[in-house]
Protein backbone atom coordinates (compact mmCIF):
# COMPACT_ATOMS: atom_id res chain seq x y z
CA UNK A 1 0.00 0.00 0.00
CA UNK A 2 1.20 3.46 -0.89
CA UNK A 3 1.77 5.40 2.31
CA UNK A 4 0.60 8.95 1.76
CA UNK A 5 0.18 11.98 3.96
CA UNK A 6 -3.42 11.16 4.93
CA UNK A 7 -2.51 7.66 6.09
CA UNK A 8 0.37 9.06 8.12
CA UNK A 9 -1.92 11.52 9.87
CA UNK A 10 -4.40 8.74 10.57
CA UNK A 11 -1.65 6.55 11.97
CA UNK A 12 -0.31 9.34 14.16
CA UNK A 13 -3.79 10.11 15.47
CA UNK A 14 -4.44 6.45 16.23
CA UNK A 15 -1.17 6.09 18.14
CA UNK A 16 -1.93 9.21 20.19
CA UNK A 17 -5.40 7.84 20.95
CA UNK A 18 -3.87 4.50 21.98
CA UNK A 19 -1.47 6.34 24.26
CA UNK A 20 -4.50 8.09 25.80
CA UNK A 21 -6.16 4.70 26.37
CA UNK A 22 -3.05 3.08 27.78
CA UNK A 23 -1.77 6.04 29.80
CA UNK A 24 -3.68 5.49 33.08
CA UNK A 25 -2.96 1.75 33.01
CA UNK A 26 0.76 2.28 32.48
CA UNK A 27 0.92 4.96 35.18
CA UNK A 28 -0.79 2.67 37.71
CA UNK A 29 1.59 -0.19 36.97
CA UNK A 30 4.58 2.15 37.18
CA UNK A 31 3.57 3.70 40.51
CA UNK A 32 2.95 0.27 42.06
CA UNK A 33 6.62 -0.73 41.68
CA UNK A 34 8.14 2.71 42.22
CA UNK A 35 9.98 3.19 45.55
CA UNK A 36 9.20 6.93 45.44
CA UNK A 37 5.46 6.34 44.96
CA UNK A 38 4.21 9.17 42.76
CA UNK A 39 7.51 10.78 41.87
CA UNK A 40 8.36 9.70 38.36
CA UNK A 41 10.41 8.47 36.61
CA UNK A 42 11.04 5.50 38.95
CA UNK A 43 14.49 5.18 40.45
CA UNK A 44 14.21 1.47 41.14
CA UNK A 45 11.84 -1.42 41.58
CA UNK A 46 10.16 -2.35 44.83
CA UNK A 47 7.63 -4.99 45.82
CA UNK A 48 6.89 -3.17 49.08
CA UNK A 49 3.47 -1.82 47.97
CA UNK A 50 2.37 -5.19 46.65
CA UNK A 51 3.45 -6.83 49.90
CA UNK A 52 1.49 -4.24 51.89
CA UNK A 53 -1.60 -4.75 49.72
CA UNK A 54 -1.45 -8.53 49.77
CA UNK A 55 -0.89 -8.86 53.51
CA UNK A 56 -3.67 -6.50 54.56
CA UNK A 57 -6.46 -8.73 55.84
CA UNK A 58 -9.06 -6.24 54.58
CA UNK A 59 -7.85 -6.61 51.01
CA UNK A 60 -7.29 -10.36 51.18
CA UNK A 61 -10.87 -10.77 52.46
CA UNK A 62 -12.17 -8.59 49.63
CA UNK A 63 -10.16 -10.62 47.13
CA UNK A 64 -11.67 -13.84 48.44
CA UNK A 65 -15.17 -12.33 48.21
CA UNK A 66 -14.54 -11.24 44.60
CA UNK A 67 -13.08 -14.60 43.68
CA UNK A 68 -15.92 -16.65 45.17
CA UNK A 69 -18.53 -14.28 43.78
CA UNK A 70 -16.93 -14.34 40.33
CA UNK A 71 -16.74 -18.14 40.21
CA UNK A 72 -20.27 -18.74 41.49
CA UNK A 73 -21.81 -16.09 39.22
CA UNK A 74 -19.83 -17.31 36.19
CA UNK A 75 -20.77 -20.95 36.65
CA UNK A 76 -24.45 -20.22 37.29
CA UNK A 77 -24.74 -17.81 34.38
CA UNK A 78 -23.04 -20.23 31.98
CA UNK A 79 -25.17 -23.17 33.05
CA UNK A 80 -28.31 -21.08 32.52
CA UNK A 81 -26.98 -19.65 29.26
CA UNK A 82 -26.04 -23.04 27.85
CA UNK A 83 -29.55 -24.39 28.39
CA UNK A 84 -31.18 -21.27 27.01
CA UNK A 85 -28.92 -21.19 23.96
CA UNK A 86 -29.63 -24.84 23.09
CA UNK A 87 -33.28 -23.85 22.78
CA UNK A 88 -32.72 -20.43 21.18
CA UNK A 89 -30.33 -21.49 18.44
CA UNK A 90 -32.06 -24.69 17.42
CA UNK A 91 -35.77 -24.03 17.61
CA UNK A 92 -38.13 -21.42 16.39
CA UNK A 93 -41.10 -20.72 18.57
CA UNK A 94 -43.63 -17.94 19.05
CA UNK A 95 -42.40 -15.12 21.28
CA UNK A 96 -38.76 -15.78 20.48
CA UNK A 97 -38.04 -12.11 19.87
CA UNK A 98 -39.41 -11.24 23.29
CA UNK A 99 -37.38 -14.01 24.95
CA UNK A 100 -34.25 -12.66 23.25
CA UNK A 101 -35.02 -9.16 24.45
CA UNK A 102 -35.61 -10.35 28.01
CA UNK A 103 -32.35 -12.29 28.06
CA UNK A 104 -30.41 -9.29 26.71
CA UNK A 105 -32.22 -6.84 29.01
CA UNK A 106 -29.54 -6.74 31.75
CA UNK A 107 -27.11 -5.11 29.31
CA UNK A 108 -29.72 -2.92 27.66
CA UNK A 109 -30.83 -1.35 30.94
CA UNK A 110 -28.35 1.20 32.36
CA UNK A 111 -26.43 -0.24 35.32
CA UNK A 112 -27.73 2.53 37.58
CA UNK A 113 -31.38 1.54 37.02
CA UNK A 114 -30.67 -2.21 37.03
CA UNK A 115 -28.81 -1.96 40.35
CA UNK A 116 -31.38 0.33 41.95
CA UNK A 117 -34.23 -1.97 40.89
CA UNK A 118 -32.50 -5.03 42.34
CA UNK A 119 -31.57 -3.11 45.47
CA UNK A 120 -35.13 -1.98 46.26
CA UNK A 121 -36.67 -5.29 45.27
CA UNK A 122 -34.26 -7.51 47.22
CA UNK A 123 -34.71 -5.29 50.27
CA UNK A 124 -38.49 -5.68 49.87
CA UNK A 125 -38.40 -9.49 49.76
CA UNK A 126 -35.90 -9.66 52.62
CA UNK A 127 -32.84 -10.71 50.65
CA UNK A 128 -31.14 -7.32 50.90
CA UNK A 129 -27.88 -7.27 52.83
CA UNK A 130 -27.03 -10.90 52.14
CA UNK A 131 -24.40 -12.45 49.89
CA UNK A 132 -27.28 -13.97 47.86
CA UNK A 133 -28.16 -10.55 46.53
CA UNK A 134 -24.62 -10.05 45.18
CA UNK A 135 -24.64 -13.50 43.57
CA UNK A 136 -28.02 -12.86 41.92
CA UNK A 137 -26.96 -9.41 40.70
CA UNK A 138 -23.70 -10.63 39.20
CA UNK A 139 -25.23 -13.76 37.64
CA UNK A 140 -27.88 -11.71 35.86
CA UNK A 141 -25.34 -9.07 34.86
CA UNK A 142 -23.07 -11.56 33.05
CA UNK A 143 -25.81 -13.83 31.66
CA UNK A 144 -26.33 -11.90 28.38
CA UNK A 145 -22.60 -12.07 27.59
CA UNK A 146 -22.57 -15.84 28.11
CA UNK A 147 -25.66 -16.25 25.95
CA UNK A 148 -24.16 -14.23 23.11
CA UNK A 149 -20.84 -16.06 23.02
CA UNK A 150 -22.36 -19.53 23.39
CA UNK A 151 -25.02 -18.75 20.78
CA UNK A 152 -22.33 -17.67 18.35
CA UNK A 153 -20.34 -20.86 18.84
CA UNK A 154 -23.38 -23.14 18.70
CA UNK A 155 -24.51 -21.61 15.42
CA UNK A 156 -21.49 -23.04 13.66
CA UNK A 157 -22.15 -26.42 15.19
CA UNK A 158 -23.10 -29.31 12.91
CA UNK A 159 -26.15 -30.92 14.54
CA UNK A 160 -25.66 -34.14 12.59
CA UNK A 161 -22.83 -34.96 15.03
CA UNK A 162 -25.35 -35.01 17.86
CA UNK A 163 -27.80 -37.04 15.80
CA UNK A 164 -25.10 -39.59 15.10
CA UNK A 165 -24.37 -39.91 18.82
CA UNK A 166 -28.07 -40.30 19.59
CA UNK A 167 -28.42 -42.90 16.83
CA UNK A 168 -25.77 -45.11 18.38
CA UNK A 169 -27.66 -44.95 21.65
CA UNK A 170 -26.05 -42.13 23.65
CA UNK A 171 -28.36 -40.40 26.13
CA UNK A 172 -29.08 -36.68 25.92
CA UNK A 173 -26.73 -35.90 28.80
CA UNK A 174 -24.00 -38.13 27.40
CA UNK A 175 -24.33 -36.39 24.01
CA UNK A 176 -24.05 -33.00 25.68
CA UNK A 177 -20.87 -33.86 27.56
CA UNK A 178 -19.20 -36.03 24.91
CA UNK A 179 -20.14 -34.16 21.73
CA UNK A 180 -21.64 -30.71 22.22
CA UNK A 181 -19.42 -29.30 24.97
CA UNK A 182 -16.10 -30.45 23.44
CA UNK A 183 -17.09 -28.93 20.10
CA UNK A 184 -17.98 -25.52 21.55
CA UNK A 185 -15.01 -25.64 23.94
CA UNK A 186 -13.35 -22.44 22.76
CA UNK A 187 -16.64 -20.57 22.98
CA UNK A 188 -17.15 -21.90 26.47
CA UNK A 189 -13.65 -20.91 27.60
CA UNK A 190 -14.19 -17.47 26.17
CA UNK A 191 -17.56 -17.15 27.87
CA UNK A 192 -16.31 -18.34 31.27
CA UNK A 193 -13.35 -15.96 31.10
CA UNK A 194 -15.38 -12.94 30.03
CA UNK A 195 -18.08 -13.54 32.64
CA UNK A 196 -15.50 -13.93 35.38
CA UNK A 197 -13.57 -10.81 34.48
CA UNK A 198 -16.76 -8.73 34.22
CA UNK A 199 -17.86 -9.91 37.65
CA UNK A 200 -14.37 -9.52 39.12
CA UNK A 201 -14.17 -5.89 37.98
CA UNK A 202 -17.77 -4.84 38.49
CA UNK A 203 -18.34 -1.72 40.53
CA UNK A 204 -21.87 -0.29 39.92
CA UNK A 205 -23.81 -3.43 40.89
CA UNK A 206 -21.55 -4.31 43.81
CA UNK A 207 -21.72 -0.86 45.35
CA UNK A 208 -25.53 -1.06 45.44
CA UNK A 209 -25.80 -4.67 46.57
CA UNK A 210 -22.72 -5.44 48.70
CA UNK A 211 -23.80 -6.34 52.23
CA UNK A 212 -21.66 -5.32 55.20
CA UNK A 213 -18.76 -7.72 55.64
CA UNK A 214 -18.93 -8.92 52.04
CA UNK A 215 -17.17 -6.18 50.13
CA UNK A 216 -15.83 -7.15 46.70
CA UNK A 217 -12.37 -5.88 45.79
CA UNK A 218 -13.36 -2.99 43.46
CA UNK A 219 -15.63 -1.51 46.14
CA UNK A 220 -12.92 -1.96 48.77
CA UNK A 221 -10.43 -0.28 46.44
CA UNK A 222 -12.85 2.60 45.93
CA UNK A 223 -13.31 3.17 49.66
CA UNK A 224 -9.54 2.98 50.10
CA UNK A 225 -8.63 5.51 47.44
CA UNK A 226 -11.37 7.85 48.62
CA UNK A 227 -9.43 8.52 51.81
CA UNK A 228 -5.90 7.31 51.16
CA UNK A 229 -3.53 8.40 48.48
CA UNK A 230 -0.54 6.09 48.43
CA UNK A 231 1.11 3.45 46.29
CA UNK A 232 -0.65 0.59 48.12
CA UNK A 233 -3.76 1.62 46.19
CA UNK A 234 -1.71 1.41 43.01
CA UNK A 235 -0.49 -2.08 43.91
CA UNK A 236 -4.06 -3.18 44.50
CA UNK A 237 -5.21 -1.63 41.22
CA UNK A 238 -2.27 -3.31 39.49
CA UNK A 239 -3.34 -6.67 40.89
CA UNK A 240 -6.74 -6.13 39.28
CA UNK A 241 -5.06 -5.09 36.03
CA UNK A 242 -2.82 -8.16 35.98
CA UNK A 243 -5.77 -10.51 36.43
CA UNK A 244 -7.68 -8.68 33.69
CA UNK A 245 -4.64 -8.87 31.42
CA UNK A 246 -4.51 -12.65 31.87
CA UNK A 247 -8.20 -12.79 30.96
CA UNK A 248 -7.59 -10.61 27.89
CA UNK A 249 -4.87 -13.00 26.71
CA UNK A 250 -7.14 -16.04 27.21
CA UNK A 251 -9.99 -14.32 25.35
CA UNK A 252 -7.67 -13.30 22.55
CA UNK A 253 -6.44 -16.87 22.16
CA UNK A 254 -9.86 -18.48 22.41
CA UNK A 255 -12.21 -16.47 20.21
CA UNK A 256 -10.68 -13.01 19.93
CA UNK A 257 -11.68 -10.18 22.23
CA UNK A 258 -13.90 -8.42 19.76
CA UNK A 259 -15.89 -11.55 19.03
CA UNK A 260 -16.16 -12.30 22.74
CA UNK A 261 -17.51 -8.88 23.65
CA UNK A 262 -19.61 -8.43 20.55
CA UNK A 263 -20.98 -11.95 20.34
CA UNK A 264 -24.03 -12.41 18.17
CA UNK A 265 -27.69 -12.20 18.96
CA UNK A 266 -28.91 -15.76 19.50
CA UNK A 267 -31.03 -17.19 16.73
CA UNK A 268 -29.71 -14.79 14.11
CA UNK A 269 -28.08 -16.77 11.34
CA UNK A 270 -25.09 -15.02 9.93
CA UNK B 1 -39.54 -30.75 21.20
CA UNK B 2 -41.84 -27.98 22.45
CA UNK B 3 -41.54 -29.33 26.00
CA UNK B 4 -37.74 -29.36 25.61
CA UNK B 5 -37.68 -25.71 24.59
CA UNK B 6 -39.72 -24.73 27.62
CA UNK B 7 -37.57 -26.77 29.99
CA UNK B 8 -34.35 -25.31 28.58
CA UNK B 9 -35.53 -21.72 28.70
CA UNK B 10 -37.48 -21.86 31.93
CA UNK B 11 -34.58 -21.38 34.41
CA UNK B 12 -33.28 -18.23 32.69
CA UNK B 13 -36.71 -16.79 32.06
CA UNK B 14 -37.90 -17.37 35.61
CA UNK B 15 -34.74 -15.78 37.01
CA UNK B 16 -34.97 -12.78 34.70
CA UNK B 17 -38.66 -12.31 35.37
CA UNK B 18 -38.20 -12.38 39.14
CA UNK B 19 -35.01 -10.34 39.29
CA UNK B 20 -35.31 -7.97 36.33
CA UNK B 21 -38.91 -7.49 35.20
CA UNK B 22 -40.57 -7.50 38.61
CA UNK B 23 -37.92 -5.23 40.18
CA UNK B 24 -38.34 -2.75 37.31
CA UNK B 25 -42.09 -2.83 37.83
CA UNK B 26 -41.48 -2.37 41.54
CA UNK B 27 -39.37 0.73 40.87
CA UNK B 28 -42.23 2.25 38.88
CA UNK B 29 -44.69 1.32 41.63
CA UNK B 30 -42.76 2.81 44.53
CA UNK B 31 -42.07 5.98 42.57
CA UNK B 32 -45.68 6.84 43.51
CA UNK B 33 -45.19 6.07 47.21
CA UNK B 34 -44.94 8.68 49.90
CA UNK B 35 -41.63 9.15 51.62
CA UNK B 36 -42.17 9.55 55.35
CA UNK B 37 -38.61 10.27 56.38
CA UNK B 38 -35.76 8.03 57.42
CA UNK B 39 -35.75 4.81 55.47
CA UNK B 40 -39.52 4.55 55.54
CA UNK B 41 -42.15 5.01 52.89
CA UNK B 42 -45.89 4.76 52.87
CA UNK B 43 -47.72 2.85 50.19
CA UNK B 44 -49.70 5.37 48.17
CA UNK B 45 -50.50 6.62 44.69
CA UNK B 46 -49.24 10.18 44.78
CA UNK B 47 -47.24 12.27 42.31
CA UNK B 48 -45.22 14.05 45.02
CA UNK B 49 -41.90 12.58 43.93
CA UNK B 50 -42.41 13.55 40.32
CA UNK B 51 -43.55 17.04 41.31
CA UNK B 52 -40.52 17.40 43.56
CA UNK B 53 -38.28 16.84 40.55
CA UNK B 54 -40.25 18.27 37.62
CA UNK B 55 -41.56 21.24 39.58
CA UNK B 56 -38.10 22.42 40.53
CA UNK B 57 -36.01 24.57 38.22
CA UNK B 58 -32.95 23.43 40.12
CA UNK B 59 -33.52 19.79 39.24
CA UNK B 60 -34.75 20.44 35.71
CA UNK B 61 -32.07 22.88 34.60
CA UNK B 62 -29.13 22.20 36.86
CA UNK B 63 -29.47 18.42 36.97
CA UNK B 64 -31.48 17.04 34.05
CA UNK B 65 -30.44 19.53 31.37
CA UNK B 66 -26.91 19.69 32.71
CA UNK B 67 -26.64 15.87 32.48
CA UNK B 68 -27.93 15.89 28.89
CA UNK B 69 -25.34 18.55 28.09
CA UNK B 70 -22.37 16.79 29.72
CA UNK B 71 -23.36 13.35 28.40
CA UNK B 72 -23.83 14.67 24.88
CA UNK B 73 -20.61 16.65 24.92
CA UNK B 74 -18.63 13.60 26.09
CA UNK B 75 -20.38 11.41 23.50
CA UNK B 76 -19.48 13.74 20.62
CA UNK B 77 -15.88 13.95 21.84
CA UNK B 78 -15.56 10.18 21.94
CA UNK B 79 -17.00 9.94 18.43
CA UNK B 80 -14.44 12.48 17.16
CA UNK B 81 -11.69 10.50 18.81
CA UNK B 82 -12.96 7.06 17.79
CA UNK B 83 -13.71 7.77 14.12
CA UNK B 84 -10.12 8.12 12.84
CA UNK B 85 -9.06 5.23 15.08
CA UNK B 86 -11.77 2.99 13.64
CA UNK B 87 -10.77 4.01 10.09
CA UNK B 88 -7.16 3.15 10.79
CA UNK B 89 -7.97 -0.18 12.46
CA UNK B 90 -10.24 -1.14 9.56
CA UNK B 91 -7.34 -0.56 7.15
CA UNK B 92 -4.73 -2.39 9.19
CA UNK B 93 -4.26 -6.14 9.05
CA UNK B 94 -2.82 -9.09 10.93
CA UNK B 95 -0.87 -8.60 14.12
CA UNK B 96 -1.13 -4.81 14.10
CA UNK B 97 -4.91 -5.01 13.85
CA UNK B 98 -5.21 -7.49 16.70
CA UNK B 99 -2.95 -5.39 18.95
CA UNK B 100 -4.92 -2.23 18.20
CA UNK B 101 -8.23 -4.03 18.79
CA UNK B 102 -6.97 -5.36 22.12
CA UNK B 103 -5.82 -1.91 23.24
CA UNK B 104 -9.08 -0.26 22.23
CA UNK B 105 -11.24 -2.85 23.95
CA UNK B 106 -9.16 -3.36 27.07
CA UNK B 107 -10.83 -0.54 29.08
CA UNK B 108 -14.01 -2.64 28.89
CA UNK B 109 -12.28 -5.54 30.59
CA UNK B 110 -10.25 -3.58 33.11
CA UNK B 111 -12.43 -2.41 35.93
CA UNK B 112 -13.75 1.11 36.24
CA UNK B 113 -12.22 1.70 39.66
CA UNK B 114 -8.82 0.60 38.40
CA UNK B 115 -8.97 2.96 35.44
CA UNK B 116 -10.21 5.77 37.66
CA UNK B 117 -7.27 5.18 39.98
CA UNK B 118 -4.86 5.68 37.07
CA UNK B 119 -6.59 8.91 36.13
CA UNK B 120 -6.52 10.13 39.73
CA UNK B 121 -2.75 9.76 39.73
CA UNK B 122 -2.63 11.75 36.50
CA UNK B 123 -5.20 14.39 37.41
CA UNK B 124 -4.33 15.35 40.95
CA UNK B 125 -3.18 18.87 41.75
CA UNK B 126 0.46 17.85 41.95
CA UNK B 127 -0.19 14.98 39.57
CA UNK B 128 1.56 13.85 36.47
CA UNK B 129 -0.54 15.77 33.94
CA UNK B 130 0.09 19.06 35.68
CA UNK B 131 3.81 18.47 36.03
CA UNK B 132 3.87 17.68 32.33
CA UNK B 133 1.82 20.69 31.27
CA UNK B 134 3.78 23.05 33.50
CA UNK B 135 6.98 21.52 32.17
CA UNK B 136 5.80 22.17 28.62
CA UNK B 137 4.88 25.72 29.57
CA UNK B 138 1.15 25.28 28.96
CA UNK B 139 0.28 26.48 32.45
CA UNK B 140 2.15 28.43 35.09
CA UNK B 141 0.42 26.84 38.02
CA UNK B 142 -1.45 23.54 38.51
CA UNK B 143 -4.88 23.42 36.88
CA UNK B 144 -7.62 21.56 38.70
CA UNK B 145 -8.87 18.44 36.89
CA UNK B 146 -9.56 16.12 39.74
CA UNK B 147 -12.90 16.51 41.51
CA UNK B 148 -13.89 18.71 38.67
CA UNK B 149 -16.35 18.29 35.80
CA UNK B 150 -13.44 18.26 33.30
CA UNK B 151 -12.22 15.05 34.90
CA UNK B 152 -15.71 13.56 34.59
CA UNK B 153 -15.84 14.41 30.87
CA UNK B 154 -12.36 12.99 30.20
CA UNK B 155 -13.31 9.73 31.91
CA UNK B 156 -16.65 9.46 30.14
CA UNK B 157 -14.85 9.95 26.81
CA UNK B 158 -12.32 7.33 27.84
CA UNK B 159 -14.96 4.77 28.77
CA UNK B 160 -17.07 5.57 25.69
CA UNK B 161 -14.15 5.03 23.29
CA UNK B 162 -14.30 1.20 23.09
CA UNK B 163 -18.06 1.12 22.42
CA UNK B 164 -17.83 3.88 19.84
CA UNK B 165 -14.86 2.35 18.04
CA UNK B 166 -16.47 -1.10 17.93
CA UNK B 167 -19.69 0.29 16.54
CA UNK B 168 -17.94 2.38 13.86
CA UNK B 169 -15.62 -0.46 12.93
CA UNK B 170 -18.60 -2.73 12.31
CA UNK B 171 -20.02 -0.34 9.75
CA UNK B 172 -16.69 0.55 8.12
CA UNK B 173 -15.83 -3.10 7.58
CA UNK B 174 -19.20 -3.71 5.99
CA UNK B 175 -18.48 -1.21 3.21
CA UNK B 176 -17.76 -2.84 -0.11
CA UNK B 177 -14.12 -1.93 -0.92
CA UNK B 178 -14.95 -1.81 -4.63
CA UNK B 179 -17.05 1.30 -4.05
CA UNK B 180 -14.04 3.36 -3.02
CA UNK B 181 -12.01 1.88 -5.84
CA UNK B 182 -14.73 2.70 -8.34
CA UNK B 183 -14.83 6.28 -7.09
CA UNK B 184 -11.09 6.59 -7.48
CA UNK B 185 -11.24 5.09 -10.95
CA UNK B 186 -13.56 7.84 -12.09
CA UNK B 187 -11.07 10.39 -10.80
CA UNK B 188 -12.21 11.18 -7.24
CA UNK B 189 -9.35 11.89 -4.84
CA UNK B 190 -9.08 10.24 -1.41
CA UNK B 191 -10.76 13.16 0.35
CA UNK B 192 -13.77 13.20 -1.99
CA UNK B 193 -14.01 9.42 -1.85
CA UNK B 194 -14.11 9.60 1.94
CA UNK B 195 -16.83 12.27 2.11
CA UNK B 196 -18.97 10.89 -0.71
CA UNK B 197 -18.62 7.16 -0.13
CA UNK B 198 -17.17 6.11 3.21
CA UNK B 199 -18.63 8.75 5.51
CA UNK B 200 -22.28 8.39 4.42
CA UNK B 201 -22.04 4.61 4.66
CA UNK B 202 -20.77 4.77 8.25
CA UNK B 203 -23.78 6.80 9.39
CA UNK B 204 -25.62 3.75 10.83
CA UNK B 205 -22.54 2.78 12.85
CA UNK B 206 -22.04 6.34 14.04
CA UNK B 207 -25.66 6.57 15.05
CA UNK B 208 -25.54 3.25 16.92
CA UNK B 209 -22.34 4.34 18.68
CA UNK B 210 -23.82 7.70 19.68
CA UNK B 211 -26.92 6.02 21.10
CA UNK B 212 -24.96 3.43 23.11
CA UNK B 213 -22.44 5.90 24.49
CA UNK B 214 -25.00 8.60 25.21
CA UNK B 215 -27.18 6.15 27.14
CA UNK B 216 -24.18 5.03 29.20
CA UNK B 217 -22.99 8.59 29.84
CA UNK B 218 -26.44 9.86 30.68
CA UNK B 219 -26.99 7.23 33.36
CA UNK B 220 -23.40 7.21 34.67
CA UNK B 221 -23.04 7.40 38.42
CA UNK B 222 -19.74 5.69 39.18
CA UNK B 223 -17.59 8.17 37.23
CA UNK B 224 -19.07 11.36 38.74
CA UNK B 225 -19.03 9.64 42.14
CA UNK B 226 -15.34 8.87 41.91
CA UNK B 227 -13.88 11.85 40.03
CA UNK B 228 -16.57 14.53 40.18
CA UNK B 229 -16.82 17.28 42.79
CA UNK B 230 -19.06 16.52 45.79
CA UNK B 231 -21.90 18.56 44.40
CA UNK B 232 -21.77 17.04 40.86
CA UNK B 233 -25.26 17.47 39.51
CA UNK B 234 -25.51 14.42 37.28
CA UNK B 235 -28.76 12.51 37.34
CA UNK B 236 -27.29 9.02 37.79
CA UNK B 237 -25.33 10.22 40.81
CA UNK B 238 -28.47 11.86 42.19
CA UNK B 239 -30.26 8.49 42.02
CA UNK B 240 -27.37 6.82 43.82
CA UNK B 241 -27.30 9.45 46.56
CA UNK B 242 -31.07 9.50 47.08
CA UNK B 243 -31.18 5.69 47.27
CA UNK B 244 -28.07 4.82 49.27
CA UNK B 245 -27.28 7.97 51.25
CA UNK B 246 -30.66 9.67 51.86
CA UNK B 247 -32.60 6.38 51.80
CA UNK B 248 -35.36 8.10 49.86
CA UNK B 249 -36.35 5.17 47.65
CA UNK B 250 -39.57 6.69 46.25
CA UNK B 251 -37.68 9.78 45.07
CA UNK B 252 -34.79 7.72 43.66
CA UNK B 253 -37.32 5.57 41.79
CA UNK B 254 -39.18 8.50 40.30
CA UNK B 255 -35.89 10.04 39.13
CA UNK B 256 -35.07 6.70 37.46
CA UNK B 257 -38.37 6.76 35.58
CA UNK B 258 -37.71 10.37 34.53
CA UNK B 259 -34.19 9.44 33.50
CA UNK B 260 -35.35 6.60 31.24
CA UNK B 261 -37.97 8.90 29.70
CA UNK B 262 -35.47 11.71 29.11
CA UNK B 263 -32.91 9.34 27.69
CA UNK B 264 -35.47 7.84 25.28
CA UNK B 265 -36.62 11.29 24.16
CA UNK B 266 -33.05 12.37 23.47
CA UNK B 267 -32.34 9.21 21.49
CA UNK B 268 -35.53 9.58 19.45
CA UNK B 269 -34.60 13.22 18.84
CA UNK B 270 -31.14 12.16 17.74
CA UNK B 271 -32.63 9.61 15.34
CA UNK B 272 -34.89 12.31 13.89
CA UNK B 273 -31.94 14.65 13.50
CA UNK B 274 -29.94 11.98 11.72
CA UNK B 275 -32.79 11.15 9.37
CA UNK B 276 -33.83 14.69 8.52
CA UNK B 277 -30.60 16.58 8.44
CA UNK B 278 -27.87 14.20 7.49
CA UNK B 279 -29.42 11.43 5.46
CA UNK B 280 -31.70 13.81 3.53
CA UNK B 281 -28.81 16.10 2.78
CA UNK B 282 -26.80 13.20 1.44
CA UNK B 283 -29.81 12.17 -0.58
CA UNK B 284 -30.12 15.67 -2.03
CA UNK B 285 -26.44 15.82 -2.95
CA UNK B 286 -26.72 12.73 -5.09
Amino acid sequence: MRIDFGTWMLRLFTYVAMAFLFFPIAITLLVSINPNEFILPPTGVTMEWFRAAWTSSKFVDAMVVSLVLGIVATLSANALALLAVLALVRYNFPGKAFVNLLIMSPILIPATIFSLALYVFLARIGLGGSITSLVIGHTIHVLPFAVRILAASLQNFDTSLEEAARNVGASGTRTLFSITLPVIKTGLISSLTLCFVLSWNDFPISVFLAPPGWTPLPVELYSYIKYQYDAVGAALASSLIILSAIAIIILDRATGIRRAIRGEAPGVKS
Amino acid sequence: MRAGVVAFLAPSLVLLTIFVLIPLGWVIRISFNENVGGAYMRSAWVLDNYIQFLGSTWYLVNTLWYTVYIAFFATVLSALLAYPVALYIARSTGFQKSILMTLVLSPLLIGLVTLVYGWIVIFRGGGILNSLLIGLGVYDEPAQYMWNIKGVVILLVYIGMPYMTMSLLDSIERINPFLAEAARNVGANRWTTFWKITFPLTMPGLYAGLVIVFTLNFAAFAVPLMVGPDETRMIGLLIYKEALINNNLPFASSISVIMIAASSVTIIGLGYLFNKMILNKLEAKK
